[in-house]
């Protein structure tokens, strides 16, 4: 949408107390007969959002209209897990049209499309760890990073914070718009720690730093001042996941750079202290005098400057990038 | 046969149902969301296998959202779902089999 659609669109929006998000990449509108919007539904990647119907025409059913509209868009794409993240006041509505609710808080919903979507993440979880790793005296903690690509700083995290835990999950994020895609950057990490043997690795899945749980950290770099977004990824992980790998410990990395990420950590330090979680900030790691980052890896590699990519990343990791003849 | 694409047929407005199909793993995986799910589970179910069946699909998961169809309705729009995610729109065996 655009123009004096995608203006009509946002008013409508602001009268029902919703905000446009920038990602959305398709919106279904019903109209009545003066043309004027009375019910809006959109889309972004597999999260269905800003759905609302104008007060005056609920209950005849236009949700469940718009819900079919959003919901054949993403299976002729393809997409077939889907998520809602919306207010709780509507979660019957949703409920009646096959969304299951992930999390509910006092002011968040969260549903996905599937009745046994999280349950089976969380096994999976729970199959990748080893016994000794769920047992009750061990301290368990948990680094999520996203790895693009994994560099001696992500390996420098993972050493400090297995001095201060026994085991550390490593959840490796999912989602394939950055420079490597996921998959890469899960063998790349396999790589990086082959020797680090408290280390269990996983897949995020959509259920951290996804589209669905933190839509903003994916553009990070276009907004600077905006708010973060980030309760709702923040409280799943506290109330669903960590308890599941009793995990008491998560680590980040300071934040020198970007704003959006340094405001998730702070966040982070208010949330989770509440679900019997501390959060452990640990200093990046600096190489003759700035600190190692995936982006700074990302620039040189763009630039061919090899020499320097090898200076920041493990070795296997390096041979991975080499073979694949990146950039 | 197997489901490989997936598809969807039928929507959420009432006395109609939504069907997906998607990849199964070897086992007709079924999942069902009804307000009569306690009077009509079962019957929405064997309606659902029998379809499947007659279409020769023993590879498949498929979910319904049913919002009150009649079981000619559930038919309809399994055969549809199934019809689109082997791109089969032409020739269409209703209530039948694909040869292939």
């Amino acid at each position: 949408m655009r123009g004096r659609e995608l203006q009509n669109l946002k008013r409508f929006l602001d009268k029902m107390e919703l905000e446009y998000d920038e990602g959305i990449e398709y919106t279904v509108c019903v109209l009545n007969e003066e043309y004027q919007i009375i019910g809006t539904g959109s889309v972004e990647k597999n999260v269905i959002k800003c759905v609302a119907i104008d007060p005056a025409y609920q209950g005849q059913g236009y949700s469940a209209t718009i819900l079919s509209a959003l919901i054949q868009y993403e299976f002729d794409k393809a997409v077939t897990h889907l998520f809602i993240y919306t207010k709780p006041k509507n979660l019957d509505m949703f409920a009646d049209m096959g969304f299951h609710t992930i999390l509910m808080t006092k002011d968040i919903l969260f549903m996905e499309n599937r009745s046994r979507g999280f349950e089976s993440f969380m096994r999976a979880l729970r199959e990748e760890t080893p016994e000794e790793a769920l047992r009750k005296d061990a301290v368990i903690g948990a680094v999520v990073a996203n790895c693009n690509p994994f560099t001696l700083g992500h390996r420098y995290l993972l050493e400090e914070a297995l001095k201060r835990c026994d085991y550390l999950h490593l959840f490796i994020l999912s989602d394939d718009r950055g420079a490597f895609r996921a998959e890469e950057r899960y063998a790349m990490v396999q790589a990086g720690i082959r020797d680090m043997e408290r280390v269990i690795l996983h897949r995020t899945s959509d259920y951290m730093i996804s589209a669905a749980t933190f839509p903003t950290y994916f553009f990070k770099d276009k907004l600077q001042a905006k708010t973060a977004n980030c309760r709702l990824d923040l409280e799943l992980f506290a109330s669903r996941i960590a308890p599941e790998l009793s995990i008491t410990k998560r680590f980040v990395g300071t934040e020198p750079g970007c704003n959006v990420t340094r405001q998730y950590n702070e966040e982070m330090k208010k949330i989770l202290p509440d679900y019997g979680i501390t959060v452990e900030e640990i200093k990046r790691k600096e190489l003759e005098g700035s600190f190692i980052s995936a982006s700074r890896v990302r620039s040189f590699l763009e630039t061919r400057e090899y020499d320097e990519v090898k200076q920041l990343v493990p070795e296997d990791v390096f041979e991975l990038l080499v073979e694949k003849g990146r950039p | 046969m197997e489901i490989k694409k997936p598809a969807v047929a039928g929507t959420l407005e009432s006395s109609d149902c939504q069907v997906t199909v998607e990849a199964g793993e070897g086992k007709i995986d079924f999942s069902l969301d009804s307000a009569v799910i306690n009077q009509y589970g079962n019957q929405i179910r064997k309606v659902v296998f029998e379809t499947l069946s007659n279409l020769g699909i023993d590879s498949v998961r498929i979910a319904i959202v049913d919002k009150g169809a009649l079981d000619c309705t559930i038919r309809a729009r399994v055969e549809a779902a199934v019809f689109r995610s082997l791109e089969q729109t032409e020739n269409l065996p209703w209530g039948g089999a694909i040869r292939s």
